[in-house]
């Protein structure tokens, strides 16, 4: 009797500490897209910093505004001067829920459609956003991946060339290799 | 008055073509001169510390500018994009100075190096994080 306690607690303590693991990483991606004409205007943050909780599914995605890299110089001063006052407000981020994490089997390689909701935090404005992606699980390494569109006007971001060289509406990807 | 017209037309596609080597031609191919770029100095620990006590003021100080700062390499990683990254340690253990190493720069970076980088301050997540960065020493 007291083994079957002993393999119990073990079982139950492994596969607790397992559930609720937090995994994270301070190197995920989030791309955007406002390409409005023909110029690409487009850029990358390398340095994205998430965790999410493997029990409940709570998760967070924050970037520095001013670590999104633009292939042209001229446009990045442009976006953080002119359009996100990054050096007022420096920071954005989605924090919520993944809804459906216990659909996802974070111990069984694969790849799982995942919903998120959440409120998303851009240029000091909050709005919830709902969306959906995937989790590829992969030797035990997650990997998150998802997009959604959001429009400038509901962040209260202005500027002179919204709705012609840059779109009004912007397209952001999100892509976490966690650990 | 042709040539008034001729010349105020000339005068406009000069600027026109100017403007458009500048915004599309100059700026994308335009590189930080990152090794002779002025730099203010600074210790991690004192630069995590300085976020930790008052952000916006370390925001004021510190964003966007390039810093030279000296720590001790406690971890290394690479982005998904494979640049190379290195945090540097504090007094904090969960926090420190996040580097992400140009691509360019090639030095040999091992744990418990103290080294000495150069690069931009992009502001304060869980670490205070620093990009476009080379090897000082």
């Amino acid at each position: 009797m007291t083994k079957i306690t002993l393999i119990a607690t073990f079982v139950l303590t492994a596969f607790s500490s397992n559930a609720q693991k937090v995994y994270a990483t301070k190197t995920g991606q989030v791309f955007f897209n406002a390409t409005g004409g023909l110029e690409k205007i487009a850029a990358v943050n390398n340095q994205t910093d998430s965790k999410f909780v493997g029990e409940n599914g709570q998760v967070i995605f924050a970037v520095l505004v001013k670590g999104f890299k633009f292939e042209n110089q001229l446009m990045e001063d442009h976006f953080n001067e002119n359009y996100m006052e990054s050096t007022k407000i420096p920071k954005a981020d989605f924090k919520g829920f993944i809804t459906n994490i216990k659909e996802v089997n974070l111990a069984k390689d694969g790849t799982y459609p995942v919903n998120l909701d959440g409120n998303l935090t851009v240029h000091g404005v909050t709005n919830k956003v709902s969306t959906t992606g995937t989790m590829k699980v992969a030797g035990g390494v997650p990997e998150m991946e998802g997009a959604f569109k959001i429009k400038l006007k509901d962040y209260n971001v202005t500027g002179l060339y919204i709705g012609e060289k840059i779109a009004p509406e912007v397209t952001i990807t999100v892509k976490c290799k966690y650990q | 008055m042709k040539k008034i017209i001729l010349s105020i037309l000339v005068l406009a596609l000069v600027g026109a073509a100017g403007t458009y080597y500048y915004a599309f031609v100059y700026s994308k191919n335009r590189k930080f001169d990152m090794v002779n770029a002025e730099a203010m100095t600074i210790e991690a620990n004192a630069l995590v510390k300085a976020f930790q006590e008052n952000e916006t003021e370390a925001n004021k100080t510190y964003l966007d500018k390039v810093l030279l700062i000296s720590g001790s390499v406690s971890a290394t990683d690479q982005t998904q994009t494979g640049d190379r990254t290195l945090t540097l340690s504090s007094d904090d253990p969960f926090a420190g100075v996040m580097v992400t190493l140009d691509s360019t720069e090639a030095a040999a970076i091992n744990m418990n190096d103290k080294v000495t980088v150069k690069g931009f301050c992009k502001g304060f997540l869980s670490d205070v994080v620093i990009t476009g960065a080379i090897i000082v020493k």
